[in-house]
């Protein structure tokens, strides 16, 4: 049976971020100047690569480097979520990256100049993919907030990063989700540079509550619960009436 | 259901992300059919000024016009040795450097590879076409067609710099911007 059409609409500007924001610069010296052509999707555009085939999925368990391994530093944490398209249709079989900073704020990376420690147990990476509902689970740690160096006085409040190949090259998303309640969240450039409340919120996990388990040990974890569910561009293409 | 908001990709995308991703012709043991070719070039911002640490990432059909996806009908034959996608990182001097196989022209789409751009500033992806062509004067695309502006048109194709290598600049603000797509 051929796969139900898909129809990708161009992004609606106030579901999304600002192109350009204030006090940060390089939103100004790449953001491209000409408008955006308009173009036909052909086959080309609405495919895209099976992304569980391209990459080992990793542990869900970003919280030890390997399943034996001292637990990292920090706060654990156990995030949820589904990933929809627009119709509310399950994305089974997405895969989705992850990366964040560890509990100090440091990222493992050659261009993270911020003198906080690195946590020998801690990676702030992984792979996933999402089940035959589209939904993904994993245990990390809280990251830490942390500065941008080269602003002057910009802090990030916590956050983790997700990037996500769904079902095609249109619906390839890349995101950042916060925290609730962090007051860094007041004055961060990216988290603010929205017109909607709305779409604020949807850059923020809920929280979701707490497991406990008495005296926890191998195998029983004491989390805090965060939830966030990511809706893909893509509807199914209504028939045509005759 | 609305659409869940997209933000920067920052500057701290994981290198093992990319690690092994810059070669699309070996896949899962396999070697893919075709000319291999080495596509590099730079990505530069306004002034011509590199950036460094962009994500570049690549969507093609094989060398005989194929991709691996099962919406395309002759999915059973797409080459088992190609990836098909490909990521790369620029350098310092906002180098990147994918290695992969002339696209193979199908219907009416001149030979092509999709790009994409994701970096620190852009709060959304930035997507483009790379065409392939030996005389881009007299390529046809359904694509590439709606470029209007001549000169324009002529910075969607890769330029041929040896047998093996192909080069394509793709520079995201100011003089000769490359076109990028509605998305």
């Amino acid at each position: 049976m051929p796969a139900s059409r898909i129809d990708y609409q161009p992004y609606d500007d106030r579901t999304q971020l600002a192109r350009y924001i204030d006090r940060y610069p390089l939103s100004f010296k790449r953001t491209p100047l000409a408008p955006p052509v308009q173009r036909p999707l052909t086959l080309s555009e609405r495919t895209g690569p099976v992304a569980r085939d391209l990459f080992a999925i990793g542990q869900m368990d970003l919280s030890r480097v390997a399943a034996d391994a001292p637990r990292a530093i920090g706060q654990l944490i156990q995030i949820s979520g589904r990933v929809t398209d627009e119709d509310g249709s399950p994305l089974a079989g997405a895969a989705i990256e992850i990366w964040q900073a560890n509990s100090a704020g440091k990222y493992i990376h050659d261009m993270d100049r911020h003198n906080a420690p690195i946590d020998p147990n801690f990676t702030g990476e992984g792979r996933l993919v999402t089940d035959a509902e589209g939904q993904f689970q994993f245990f990390s740690i809280k990251p830490g907030a942390y500065p941008v160096l080269e602003s002057g006085w910009w802090w990030r409040p916590p956050h983790i990063h997700f990037s996500i190949l769904g079902r095609s090259w249109m619906d390839r998303f890349v995101t950042q989700i916060f925290f609730p309640g962090e007051p860094l969240n007041e004055t961060d450039l990216l988290l603010n540079a929205v017109s909607e409340r709305d779409v604020r919120e949807r850059l923020i996990f809920q929280f979701e509550g707490t497991t406990m388990t008495e005296g926890a040990s191998a195998g029983e974890v004491n989390a805090m619960q965060f939830r966030r569910d990511f809706v893909l561009r893509g509807r199914r293409q209504t028939p045509e009436i005759d | 259901m609305i659409v869940s908001p997209y933000c920067t990709i920052g500057p701290f995308f994981p290198a093992s992300f990319v690690e092994g991703h810059e070669d699309l012709t070996r896949y899962r043991g396999g070697t893919a059919r075709g000319q291999h070719i080495v596509l590099r070039g730079r990505i530069l911002q306004e002034g011509g000024v590199p950036t460094r640490n962009t994500i570049l990432e690549i969507w093609q059909p094989d060398a005989n016009g194929i991709f691996r996806n099962s919406l395309d009908p002759r999915c059973r034959e797409a080459d088992p040795g190609f990836a098909g996608w490909g990521r790369a990182r620029t350098d310092a001097e906002g180098w990147y450097r994918i290695r992969t196989v002339v696209p193979g022209s199908y219907s009416d789409r001149c030979p092509h590879a999709n790009l994409m751009i994701l970096a620190i500033g852009l709060t959304r992806r930035l997507v483009t076409t790379v065409f392939f062509a030996d005389d881009p004067d007299s390529a046809r695309d359904p694509v590439l067609d709606c470029v209007k502006d001549a000169a324009a048109r002529q910075r969607l194709f890769a330029r041929r710099e040896s047998a093996g290598e192909y080069r394509f600049d793709l520079i995201l603000r100011g003089e000769n911007e490359t076109p990028f797509f509605l998305d």
